[in-house]
């Protein structure tokens, strides 16, 4: 034990010598780790001094962060859905005929005048002559009659079955013959991008030549595509130089507006109450709506694939109607989206094809009075019963996606107030659309066109029946029908509005209420303080590409 | 306190703490069960609350109580544990005899399916099978129970060939007694504590597959209060400093899997003639 301490003793002596001459050498490095710590902090000064001169000479590109479904899978090919795919924007680096208003009415790019025969089956649409592609070849009727050609053949995602053909009859005059009337084509010309007949080939997508605002730099798959200026742009020179897109996931974006490593960045509700310096929320208003379907049909049949239509509880019109009133549309918005979002009765709220009758005000009185006037009356346990049937729903909502998780959720705790037994459950899109034949589904829905009126509320030849959720009526078919077949855009308009509501049936609350909308979800973006993102249209379903729909207007403040 | 000393021993400890983890784990699994219902109610009243003294666990970007809710998915993840371990150990036991048993091309096809199944990655044939029954409960249970058998079955039947040497058994096949009588009646009481161990070491791999699977979206369905749910939903929050979402669910899990372990080692340490002494 004695020895053992002396050891001890000696072990600390040495121990303390070792550090005191470590120490002395230590001195002098500490000394000269600071100096080198001193230099590059000054540099790091000098950096960031320089930095704001740099954002100065840079004062005109733009870093822009969006999701990683927003990038294209099959590159910048309008006929594999760029621009004219599930998610409509403009394509950027091709020019379109026409384009979409701010107040989505059409008006003109390429086109200088379009017209369309009596009968709806001709339209002559005459281009501008002093358009060339980037690579100095004059874009021609020619290129716009092969790129409607080509979209024909080959578009995968979007319809084009209303085209028969499209032909050059003279260099600046094309001539588009269709199978059938179809009065809104104009708003497909806006999102269809004129590609060059010279230079179209299967890889087009990874090197795409347009005539459009920008110029495809380069593409770096799952990380970024580099936008530049197109110097001999017909139109107005972009302000914007350099417009770099990165594609990051919800959480990655978040953090890199923490790191400040990108000017504008999208984000979701759930983030809204964060703060970050330097950076502002920006909150689009959209028409990118969620809501679901109701089917209007007893149970009992079957699709032709041997999927059960229908349900018992939603076929009786009061039901859906009373559900219609029992919604609490602004409450939602506060519950789920944090404020951010506006109440939507329609698929195309604030469209210029939008029918005010749609409007329905939140009364949960008269809700229970309509079910009570439905024969569902309340049981022991505060749910309604009818002929010994409870009332009882399935929510379902795409796996994965929070928002309408939260939506059903929030859904089924207002319909419980009405005496209505829900459920939310989470399904993937693969049984999703089957199931929406019976059952309610969270759907997200919002485009630039009336179409979209068409494919929910319209009926298929072949069923007899509306596509994604089963439901008929004539009428809204027929001002449907008239409605493409109008020869003007404005009177097509007022038919797309009686289809919706004439005074005597539609599909609002007043009509079938087929289907129920609850919100728009506003897009949300991280921004910069100084940057000036110039005013945005309604952003459409798919919170995208619809930022940089005028990307060359935006400046540095 | 020497009287108590000699009457106290490490093997008494051990069954203390083994039926203290025992109650601990059981009281989880029914209380789990009792308030699954509630484990699913939303309130966005009360969204996106920190612990309080009211929800020691917070609530989440739903207003659902993460007590509740972790407590429904330990329990859902012990009572799916509990079924795909005593399934597994089922198919391992009967698998084991079988190749032990019924003579060398029976054992040579067993051998086989055990390499086979243990060739392929854990995680990836546990995905393959669950996704091929339709994921949700069953697919889980299907997966699970199909993919852990194998190593006990190689005990049991390394066990079984060791059995079939002893003389009492030597002496049964004298006797003119059936292979399958000999296999239940004499080998099966002797295998049994080997089996009831290696069923309890199952537990844990059993239940953090379920989690993890369920993790990256191939197992229960998203509305279900399941650990693995959990802990995939609140990867979204960790960024915007909502840790709680993650952390109790997590360190639950750690602590239900870690007692399921330890009372496996000690249930091994216990029957082990060995260590009688101790």
């Amino acid at each position: 034990m004695r020895k053992n301490r002396w050891k001890a003793v000696a072990a600390v002596m040495l121990l303390a010598a070792m550090t005191a001459g470590c120490g002395l050498n230590g001195g002098n490095t500490q000394t000269k780790d600071n100096n080198t710590e001193l230099s590059s902090i000054e540099q790091n000064n000098a950096g960031q001094s320089n930095s704001p001169q740099t954002a100065n000479e840079q004062k005109d590109s733009v870093i822009v962060v969006m999701g990683p479904t927003s990038e294209p899978e099959s590159g910048f090919d309008p006929a594999y859905g760029w621009g004219a795919g599930e998610h409509v924007h403009e394509p950027l680096i091709q020019s379109t005929l026409t384009v979409t208003n701010r107040d989505l009415t059409i008006g003109y790019d390429l086109a200088t005048d379009m017209k369309v025969s009596e009968d709806g089956m001709t339209w002559t649409v005459t281009i501008r002559e002093d358009v060339s592609f980037t690579d100095g070849t004059p874009l021609t009727a020619e290129d716009v009659a092969f790129t409607y050609n080509t979209l024909k053949e080959t578009s995968s995602v979007n319809d084009f079955t209303m085209l028969d053909s499209a032909e050059a009859s003279d260099i600046k005059t094309v001539v588009f013959h269709m199978t059938r009337p179809y009065s809104i084509w104009p708003y497909t010309m806006a999102i269809a991008g004129i590609v060059p007949e010279h230079a179209y080939s299967s890889d087009y997508g990874q090197n795409p030549i347009g005539s459009g605002r920008y110029i495809m730099k380069q593409w770096d798959r799952g990380q970024q595509v580099i936008f530049e200026a197109n110097p001999d742009y017909y139109g107005e020179a972009p302000i914007m130089k350099k417009v770099t897109i990165l594609f990051m996931e919800e959480d990655a974006a978040f953090a890199a507006v923490r790191a400040s490593q990108a000017d504008i960045v999208y984000t979701a509700a759930t983030y809204s109450d964060q703060e970050v310096p330097g950076y502002e929320l920006l909150s689009f208003e959209t028409v990118d709506n969620r809501g679901f379907n109701l089917p209007a049909i007893p149970s009992g049949s079957f699709s032709e694939e041997g999927i059960p239509l229908g349900n018992d509880f939603t076929s009786d019109v009061k039901v859906r109607k009373a559900i219609n009133l029992g919604i609490n549309r602004e409450e939602m918005i506060q519950h789920v989206l944090n404020g951010y979002g506006t109440p939507a009765y329609s698929v195309c709220d604030k469209m210029p094809w939008y029918q005010p009758a749609s409007e329905t005000e939140y009364n949960p009185e008269a809700a229970k009075a309509l079910m009570e006037e439905a024969g569902w009356l309340t049981g022991s346990n505060g749910i309604r019963e009818k002929d010994g049937q409870q009332a009882q729903l399935t929510f379902i909502y795409p796996a994965g996606d929070s928002v309408r998780q939260a939506l059903a959720a929030d859904t089924v705790n207002q319909l419980k107030e009405l005496g209505i037994d829900g459920k939310a459950e989470g399904a993937g899109w693969d049984t999703a659309y089957d199931r929406a034949q019976s059952e309610p589904l969270l759907w997200g829905w919002g485009a630039h066109t009336p179409m979209e009126l068409y494919n929910i509320y319209h009926t298929l030849e072949q069923s007899g029946l509306a596509g994604y959720s089963p439901y008929h009526n004539e009428t809204v078919d027929q001002y449907m029908d008239q409605a493409l077949a109008s020869s003007s855009l404005e009177d097509s308009y007022e038919l797309w509005k009686k289809a919706q509501w004439d005074g005597q049936t539609g599909i609002t609350q007043e009509g079938d209420i087929p289907w129920i909308w609850l919100v728009n979800i506003d897009h949300l973006y991280w921004s910069r303080e100084d940057l000036n993102v110039a005013k945005q249209k309604l952003h459409p379903h798919g919170h995208g590409w619809s930022i940089v729909n005028n990307v060359d207007q935006w400046s540095w403040k | 306190m020497t009287e108590i000393k000699r009457g106290w021993n490490r093997r008494k400890t051990m069954v203390v703490l083994m039926a203290f983890s025992m109650i601990f784990l059981a009281s989880v699994a029914i209380l789990g069960h009792i308030f699954r219902e509630e484990a699913m109610v939303t309130d966005f009243s009360r969204k996106n609350l920190a612990p309080c003294l009211q929800y020691p666990f917070g609530t989440d970007f739903m207003g659902r109580d993460m007590l509740i809710r972790t407590i429904a998915g330990l329990s859902m993840s012990i009572r799916l544990g509990l079924l795909t371990a005593f399934i597994s150990a089922v198919i391992a036991c009967v698998m084991g005899l079988a190749a032990a048993v019924l003579g060398k091309f029976a054992d040579g096809l067993i051998l086989g399916l055990i390499d086979l199944v243990m060739g392929i990655p854990h995680i990836l044939l546990l995905i393959l099978i669950s996704f091929a029954m339709g994921k949700g409960f069953i697919g889980v249970v299907i997966g699970i129970s199909l993919t852990h058998w194998t190593s006990l079955a190689r005990l049991i039947r390394g066990e079984v060939l060791q059995l079939k040497e002893s003389q009492y058994i030597r002496i049964a096949e004298k006797l003119g007694i059936s292979k399958g009588k000999i296999a239940v009646k004499h080998m099966l009481p002797h295998i049994a504590p080997q089996l009831l161990v290696g069923l309890i070491l199952m537990f844990p791999h059993a239940i953090l597959h379920e989690a993890s699977i369920t993790f990256l979206g191939f197992g229960l369905s998203p509305e279900q209060p399941a650990i693995g749910v959990i802990l995939s939903e609140s990867m979204k929050y960790l960024a915007m400093g909502k840790w709680w979402l993650a952390l109790f669910p997590g360190l639950l899990l750690v602590l239900t899997v870690l007692l399921f372990h330890y009372i496996g080692e000690t249930l091994g340490r216990l029957t082990d003639p060995g260590h009688a002494h101790r």
